[in-house]
């Protein structure tokens, strides 16, 4: 009952972002204090490999779903193949509407456009191994994802030497 | 989100994250954001618009390598349902360093 109730409140906030507004203001992210990590690019964007990370809540077909029965949202993460994307996926997140995701997952996770930049050399290339989210971590999965899951993509990242990470919201 | 992009940064790699809830990325602070003021599910545009999604990730990679600050977060000029794209000027021919 809790997930239909969430898919219908989904689809009225992408409907009518009036109504949006009020449950972006009854949700407040805690501010972040202190210094803003900063790096500049190490290499210019015709030599970059670059990575997408997503908190839409995109997956492949035969992983597990996120848990969307937990109202504190889900803190863990999937593992995309880039070169299998988008042939098998589905989106488990009840938070917004994905009907036009569906139809063209590119609006929420951009490999077609960056394909094409790679193919036309304006971009170096792209990683094979991307990472969803599903967004919404609220409570006790903050400190979860801050000291586990975040920090575990992000090492990741950096074991398989990406330059650049382009980050997607829903 | 800005979470996850901070955890990033913070290994030594630059990112750029798109934002649809500006409230949330002035609070959180990633370290260099893209702002449209478009709905939930559609960050980089409409199902099937190849030019308009074009134009988000490629304004999204020339703010990756033109911002300067800190937690800057750039709004991009482009309104929901009213721009067709055909005027825009990819920044390609610009020297991404």
């Amino acid at each position: 009952m809790a997930r239909l109730k969430n898919r219908f409140l989904a689809r009225l906030t992408t409907r009518f972002p009036a109504l949006a507004q009020r449950f972006i203001a009854a949700y407040q992210p805690q501010e972040t204090e202190g210094a803003i990590p900063w790096v500049q690019p190490a290499v210019s964007l015709r030599q970059a490999k670059l990575a997408l990370v997503t908190t839409s809540g995109i997956h492949h077909r035969n992983q597990l779903p996120f848990d969307m029965g937990d109202v504190d949202g889900d803190p863990s993460y999937r593992v995309l193949n880039g070169e299998e994307l988008f042939y098998d996926f589905q989106i488990t997140h009840d938070y917004y509407d994905h009907t036009d995701a569906e139809k063209d997952p590119n609006i929420i996770f951009p490999l077609d456009r960056l394909r094409e930049l790679v193919s036309e050399g304006v971009l170096g290339r792209l990683a094979q191994t991307h990472y969803a989210f599903m967004g919404h971590i609220d409570g006790r999965h903050i400190a979860t994802l801050l000291d586990k899951t975040a920090r575990e993509v992000a090492e990741r990242l950096k074991a398989d030497e990406v330059d650049l990470v382009l980050l997607t919201p829903a | 989100m800005g979470l996850i992009q901070r955890a990033i940064e913070r290994v030594g790699i630059a990112t750029i994250g798109i934002s649809i809830v500006r409230d949330y990325s002035e609070k959180v602070k990633p370290p260099r954001t893209v702002f449209l003021r478009w709905p939930f599910g559609h960050p980089l545009g409409e199902p099937g618009n190849v030019p308009q999604q074009r134009a988000v990730v490629l304004e999204s990679l020339r703010a990756l390598y033109q911002i300067k600050v800190p937690g800057t977060i750039l709004d991009l000029p482009f309104r929901w349902r009213r721009e067709t794209y055909a005027d825009y000027q990819s920044p390609i021919e610009v020297d991404l360093q």
